[in-house]
């Protein structure tokens, strides 16, 4: 009984201090709301859309945005805001499965080449090799030989933007390693992979955390690019970037086909960019020291 | 005589370095009683950090060769300590504390976490039982408003204070000895003598050895029972505090003491040794100290001095000092 109090009271403080100053950062706030808003839509399309996002009208073919049609219809008389609704679905989870998953490689790989000093060089050249391609050609690569899939766009996205966690992940572990507070633990007794486990990877978390919205973003445009590309999402499963594919030979005379996933993907990238230059500022240890 | 608590023999510590390997300490050879408070006095350089970290097995494995010579602690050989065992006398037989107390604590964890971690590992505590504990320590070594301050986060704590909370993380586990490297150099003076103060009732209470190394005799004479003098690598005097300081044989250490500035003297310029602490890499033929020593005689260029007893208490690194004074002991 003791014990959950004790936990309780050492826990709230932690927690309401970094939720109150997250709750006053302005770039946070907004970020933070326009990224709820999205996903909220994606998982809700259903019902705020009740249209097939597949289904055909062909008599309806090319409507410019209306109260009907809010932004308007493509070449198959198909509606653009439920597409754009359902594309956030695959949009929003490709980045974010991208982002959790390079960022756990990101965050293991980092770690063993810090602390196995004789695995450094042969894992820093390695990713030094997947760097030496620009990552959207890397991915363009991966995803056409593994085929047009979810799956294969996560995949190559994933090894594409592991290299860049990595090197932040190993600067920040090789700094924090020699720390005092590593020795003190080590001296106390504490096994290796406790030490990494508790004390070095903890401290290397917040550049990765901030490096990690940014890959959200970046992968949501890449995997918008790759099913623009053709090698990415297939139609007539919708994406913002294949939306914005089958739109381009009409951008003429349907501008609406292209502007409104363009704008969505937008978005989306702004408000992350702002929720990862929120929390650098928040997570900056020189900007947390004032109590 | 009783065997000693901490024994060390014939301590040689090498670094790789661009032309090959550099001896970083050499022929170190020193005894901790049970209950001693043995102080060891340097320069930057001089190896005392290197000799302590040793002990625990703490060098860089990436470029410092397995140090050769023994280290016995109560009949075990710490430098062929490894695995559980060695986990088991860290932090429960031998704790370290260090300088800068800004950085040795981990800025993610709460004071409260980072010491119970310390009491689940060595005595299985955990939940209740640990935090009680955690609250006694922060208590015992003098923290104001002890529950308080163990849920606070490192960063909010002053630098007395975070070296108060490394010395309850230290002593957590009433280990028998406890090696404070330059525990002080980082505070300003008041709290200087509140940390020492506090070391050294803790040292009566828990019966513990302590072995300080710092390079402020003010510090080693106030607090240290026996002297240990090193000089590039190498132990050069080693004597009782009071013998060390009413007479002390080697020329080092009479540069040491006559540098201490004093209150009562007006000199204008303060009184140094001349020259400077050689590096390991540099090869000096006979004794180290003998480019910067106004007694230099011939016969210190030609052999590395070893160490003479002067008394049954004091011994020192310069043979034709100790032949002066007149007892040579062998």
């Amino acid at each position: 009984m003791t014990d959950v109090a004790f936990t309780a009271a050492a826990a709230a403080p932690r927690r309401s201090g970094v939720l109150r100053r997250l709750s006053r950062h302005p770039a946070f706030v907004v970020g933070f709301s326009i990224i709820l808003l999205l996903a909220l839509c994606a998982v809700l399309a259903p019902l705020i859309s009740p249209i097939d996002p597949s289904a055909m009208k062909v008599r309806f073919r090319f409507r410019p945005p209306s109260s009907a049609f809010w932004f308007g219809t493509d070449q198959f008389g198909r509606d653009i805001f439920t597409r754009v609704l359902y594309g956030a679905r695959i949009s929003l989870l490709a980045g974010f499965a991208v982002c959790v998953i390079s960022g756990l490689c990101s965050a293991a790989i980092g770690v063993i080449a810090a602390q196995f000093r004789k695995l450094d060089g042969a894992i820093m050249r390695l990713m030094d090799a997947l760097m030496s391609f620009p990552a959207i050609l890397l991915a363009l690569g991966i995803a056409a030989a593994l085929g047009p899939r979810v799956s294969s766009v996560i995949i190559a996205l994933t090894v594409a933007y592991i290299p860049a966690g990595v090197r932040i992940v190993r600067a920040a572990a090789l700094t924090v390693r020699e720390m005092d507070y590593v020795q003190a633990a080590q001296i106390s007794g504490a096994s290796s992979l406790r030490i990494v486990a508790r004390h070095i990877l903890p401290n290397c978390f917040s550049p990765l955390l901030v490096h990690l919205t940014f890959i959200f973003a970046y992968a949501m445009l890449a995997e918008a690019a790759l099913s623009f590309l053709g090698v990415g999402i297939q139609p007539p499963v919708a994406s913002w970037g294949n939306i914005i594919a089958e739109g381009r030979d009409y951008a003429t005379e349907a501008w609406w086909v292209m502007l409104f996933p363009g704008i969505a993907i937008s978005l989306a990238a702004l408000s992350l960019n702002l929720l990862g230059d929120a929390l650098g500022d928040l997570l900056d240890p020189r900007l947390k020291g004032g109590a | 005589m009783t065997e000693p608590l901490l024994s060390i023999r014939n301590l040689q510590v090498q670094f790789r370095a661009d032309s090959g390997w550099v001896t970083a300490v050499d022929d170190v050879s020193l005894d901790v009683g049970e209950g001693d408070c043995v102080g060891i006095v340097g320069e930057s350089g001089s190896g005392k950090s290197v000799t302590a970290l040793s002990i625990l097995q703490l060098h860089d494995r990436g470029t410092t060769r397995m140090p050769s010579g023994s280290i016995q602690y109560r009949g075990d050989d710490l430098l062929r300590a490894e695995g559980a065992a060695l986990r088991r006398i860290r932090g429960r037989e031998i704790a370290m504390i260090f300088q800068d107390p800004m950085s040795s604590l981990n800025p993610v964890l709460t004071i409260a976490d980072q010491i119970s971690e310390t009491l689940r590992r060595h005595q299985g505590l955990t939940g209740a039982a640990a935090r009680k504990r955690v609250v006694e320590l922060l208590g015992l070594v003098r923290i104001p408003d002890a529950p308080r301050r163990a849920d606070e986060y490192p960063h909010r704590l002053s630098g007395g204070m975070r070296q108060r909370a490394m010395i309850a993380m230290a002593i957590a586990c009433k280990p028998r000895l406890l090696i404070a490297d330059e525990p002080t150099t980082a505070l300003d003076v008041t709290i200087q003598a509140q940390v020492l103060e506090l070391l050294r009732d803790l040292r009566q209470e828990l019966r513990m050895s302590v072995m300080l190394i710092s390079h402020d005799l003010g510090v080693i004479a106030e607090f240290a029972q026996r002297v240990v003098v090193m000089y590039a690598g190498r132990i050069v005097e080693q004597a009782p505090v009071a013998e060390l300081f009413r007479q002390p044989v080697h020329p080092y250490t009479i540069g040491l003491i006559s540098a201490v500035p004093k209150l009562d003297s007006d000199a204008a310029r303060l009184t140094l040794i001349p020259g400077r602490i050689p590096g390991p890499q540099e090869d000096i033929p006979g004794c180290r100290f003998g480019p910067r020593c106004a007694w230099v005689q011939a016969c210190c260029r030609d052999a590395s001095p070893s160490m003479m007893s002067v008394s049954d208490l004091q011994s020192a690194r310069c043979p034709p000092r100790v032949v002066a004074l007149g007892a040579p002991h062998g």
